[in-house]
């Protein structure tokens, strides 16, 4: 009897839960008439947003994963001094508001020495296009370096010392054995790592400073339209990101098999 | 034994569930004030000022001026309507959603040139802000008050274009603005008087006065919200925050109650 009451106690909480999140999320794509959503969709200002949030995403990505796969093998095989504090301080802004990380950016990046420098090479970061760029892979490579630090733990050294046993540098070891064996696991962090970079918002907005039409991504076209009272446009931007995350979490989840988290 | 505290959790935790909405909602509604974001400062001191005095509980809720307007507009709830610039308040009468009777215009908002401590673009005046290599920082034109009012300054005395080369960054509310300014990544901005003497931007930002002739000064207007269910207490908070007790708190934060020369 009691067992039942449990079970049936914790697939209402289940049910209950997981239904209103459906009924909120299916709210939200049923709100607007097609109409409404197929306009804001090819308005300038969406096809720009949409343009510029793949452009980012897709650049940050590639850098994301090079740091995901130093970082993530640095803690997955070497043992050091400093092992746990780096892995704290790698994941430390995932437990921070975006705003806070933005802000900090802005602090690293808008002031002396960073900025002198970066401008005597000509690269501009605080308001520009590159800093969406910025914004976003700091605020992915932690997630994406714990799926890939989870991906190198789970396979053994063993595969390496006996690769390097037969002739192989350490070098070769990694990239002929290593990687390939943890190829599921690198492409799921490079889902989430994309997943993190189209919806990054807080530090887009403060490193980018999210002007119109210029450092406008799909979660500041979101934000933006809300506070122009948009309501129309605010919706679609809010679908289009269900619909990415939607299909970022079915690849993660199918490529997710194979690694271990 | 397992089974029985399992069975006493649930109790509890239905009981307190049940009593939940109860302890929540009893006691009187409170007054919703939607109000700009600019005016957080003084309104959270006549919030506590109108509570003392009357009983009556307020919630503040602090948003750009258009933001705002479409919450009013898509809720169709809340009994005060405080914005930054008298725009919205005919806007919101207009479209039936702000009582054209009993409103009030509290204070003057004056618009002012903030530059960081220093001065580090030598910014003295309008013209200024259309020297080649001066950064400006102005807010969105749709979405913040002071966004719409300096893009009418600026077409006023004829420098929109020159200046509109110089604008780095549009960021959606006034606050933006002054972290910008405060952290010296924009040389000036178009912001509000009244910004400057907020404690956190003490000895990081100056003020460069605009002359009368040059500048566009507005008033802050108050109004009851026509869907508001407890019109009477709203109006009384509306009276309040005119009264001359509500204008030494006004002053106080650095809004003019007279009309500046």
């Amino acid at each position: 009897m009691g067992n039942r009451i449990f079970k049936a106690g914790l697939a209402g909480i289940t049910v209950l839960f997981v239904g209103m999140l459906l009924w909120a999320m299916l709210s939200l794509i049923f709100m607007p008439s097609w109409a409404e959503v197929v306009d804001s969709t090819f308005s300038a200002e969406m096809l720009y947003s949409i343009r510029l949030s793949l452009a980012t995403s897709a650049i940050s990505v590639a850098v994301v994963m090079v740091l995901a796969v130093s970082i993530g093998y640095v803690l997955a095989r070497f043992r050091f001094p400093g092992h746990q504090l780096l892995r704290t301080v790698v994941d430390l802004p995932m437990a921070f508001p975006e705003l806070v990380l933005g802000l900090c950016l802005l602090l690293l990046f808008g002031h002396d020495p960073l900025a002198g420098w970066l401008k005597r090479i000509g690269i501009d970061i605080v308001f520009s296009k590159t800093g969406i760029a910025i914004a976003q892979i700091f605020t992915a490579a932690p997630y994406a370096t714990r799926v890939v630090y989870a991906a190198f733990r789970s396979i053994s050294p063993r595969y390496e010392m006996v690769a390097r046993s037969l002739g192989c540098g350490q070098w070769t070891a990694f990239w002929k054995v290593t990687l390939p064996m943890a190829r599921g696991g690198l492409f799921a962090g490079a889902v989430i790592a994309f997943a993190r970079c189209m919806g990054c918002f807080g530090t887009v907005l403060i490193l980018a400073g999210g002007t119109r039409m210029f450092t406008e991504t799909l979660p500041i076209t979101l934000y933006l339209n809300i506070s122009y009272g948009n309501l129309a446009m605010a919706m679609t931007s809010g679908i289009l990101l269900i619909l990415i995350s939607l299909a970022a979490i079915v690849t993660f989840e199918i490529l997710n098999h194979e690694v271990v988290l | 034994m397992k089974n029985k505290s399992i069975q006493t959790v649930w109790l509890i935790l239905f009981l307190a569930l049940t009593c939940l909405p109860g302890i929540a909602w009893s006691g009187s509604e409170p007054l919703t004030v939607y109000s700009g974001a600019g005016l957080m400062k003084p309104m959270d001191e006549l919030k506590a000022g109108f509570e003392a005095r009357y009983k009556i509980p307020v919630r503040l809720i602090y948003g750009g001026s258009g933001e705002l307007f479409g919450m009013i507009a898509t809720r169709k709830a809340g009994d005060v309507f405080i914005p930054g610039a008298e725009k919205y308040v005919k806007d919101a009468t207009k479209k039936g959603m702000a009582r054209a009777e009993g409103q009030r215009s509290v204070c003057y908002h004056v618009p002012i040139i903030l530059v960081p401590a220093g001065n580090p673009g030598n910014v003295q005046s309008l013209q200024d802000l259309a020297r080649p290599g001066v950064r400006v920082a102005l807010a969105d034109a749709k979405a913040a008050a002071i966004g719409k009012v300096a893009n009418a300054i600026l077409k006023k005395n004829s420098l929109m274009e020159q200046v509109s080369g110089n604008v780095v960054v549009r960021p959606s509310t006034t606050n933006q603005l002054l972290i910008y300014t405060a952290t010296r990544q924009v040389d000036a901005c178009i912001a509000w008087e009244d910004q400057a003497t907020w404690g956190e931007a003490k000895g990081k930002v100056q003020i460069v006065r605009i002359p009368a002739a040059q500048n566009a000064i507005k008033t802050i207007p108050s109004a009851v919200v026509t869907y508001s269910k407890q019109a009477d207490k709203a109006q009384m908070f509306v009276d309040y925050i005119a009264s001359p007790e509500g204008k030494t708190l006004w002053q106080k934060w650095g809004f003019p109650i007279n009309k500046p020369e």
